[in-house]
């Protein structure tokens, strides 16, 4: 099943605040928060993965599921 | 039977290494409820270290619910992830051999699991007990020389592009454990940096051979990809 909605997961125990995520992020989905960096603009991610790539503690996770492409009936 | 030990060899019966559909290298049921006697259930949450490369080496294990992956590390912190490893399946038998006795790499819990650890000096007397264990470690030891000459093969005679293809083939064929994995998991397992998996993904995506979703690698060419990965 594809998650239309599929995010890139944050974590926010292993984040240092640096900002380089919301800094790099070429869609600006991405804030830097009392929390830490949130995602507040979900619809304009395109989960290019710029900010798992630019995290330097590797606190961002872009997973991919690796599957066949299923032609949809109807 | 008592109810616990019952469990625990109908728990055992579902481990590859003891379910061989060879009828020869099978093991006995006395030989199952031998291993049941012995072999202790462990608990670790998710990114938990189980094992510890160069440690002694304390148990053999044997996973019942989750899923592990083994690796080793270099001294400057690159990773070799050498297996991803599901229910059934079993990891630490190699050290108990062996003379310092050390674990070979690490393992690390990428899910909750839940696993029989079977102690050194259990494992040992259960050998000496049950030749048919004996027996069915040693086609386990032959399945993992297999494994890893397709590794060193994999790392010393293919591209990056064509270990890639060959993976993303494996893992949409279910010939793997199904998870997702982001493009530094894939690094590891795969032998190379995180930048050249992009430009590798980039690249069969030009070639339409793969298709990038949100969250998802969409396979589109077989044959291309086929053909890729014997590169």
């Amino acid at each position: 099943m594809v998650d239309p909605w599929a995010l890139p997961e944050i974590d926010l125990a292993a984040c240092t605040r640096c900002g380089q995520c919301v800094a790099q992020c070429p869609t600006q989905a991405v804030e830097m928060r009392a929390v830490g960096p949130v995602i507040v603009r979900p619809q304009d991610c395109t989960y290019c993965t710029l900010c798992e790539d630019v995290c330097p503690v590797g606190a961002i996770a872009c997973a991919f599921e690796i599957t066949w492409d299923v032609p949809t009936t109807g | 039977m008592p109810d616990r030990q019952h469990a625990r060899v109908h728990a055992l019966r579902d481990i590859q290494l003891f379910a061989s559909h060879t009828p020869h290298v099978t093991l006995s049921e006395s030989a199952l409820a031998c291993i049941a006697e012995v072999v202790t259930p462990r608990a670790y949450p998710a990114e938990t270290l189980v094992v510890v490369e160069g440690e002694l080496c304390e148990a053999a294990y044997f996973i019942i619910a989750g899923n592990v992956e083994v690796y080793r590390m270099s001294l400057q912190g690159r990773q070799q992830v050498l297996a991803r490893l599901g229910p059934g399946q079993a990891f630490n038998t190699v050290p108990l051999f062996q003379g310092d006795g050390r674990n070979h790499a690490s393992v690390i819990a990428r899910t909750d699991v839940t696993l029989y650890a079977l102690l050194r000096e259990d494992f040992q007397h259960a050998l000496y007990s049950c030749p048919d264990l004996a027996l069915v470690i040693l086609r386990d030891f032959a399945d993992r020389l297999t494994h890893l000459t397709d590794l060193v093969e994999d790392l010393a005679l293919r591209s990056v592009r064509g270990r890639l293809a060959r993976f993303l083939l494996q893992q949409a064929d279910g010939t793997a454990i199904a998870q997702k994995w982001t493009q530094d998991e894939m690094a590891a397992y795969l032998g190379t940096v995180r930048d050249m998996i992009g430009r590798s993904l980039r690249a069969l995506t030009d070639e339409r051979m793969i298709r990038l979703d949100r969250g998802r690698i969409v396979l589109l060419d077989r044959a291309a990809l086929e053909a890729e990965a014997q590169n």
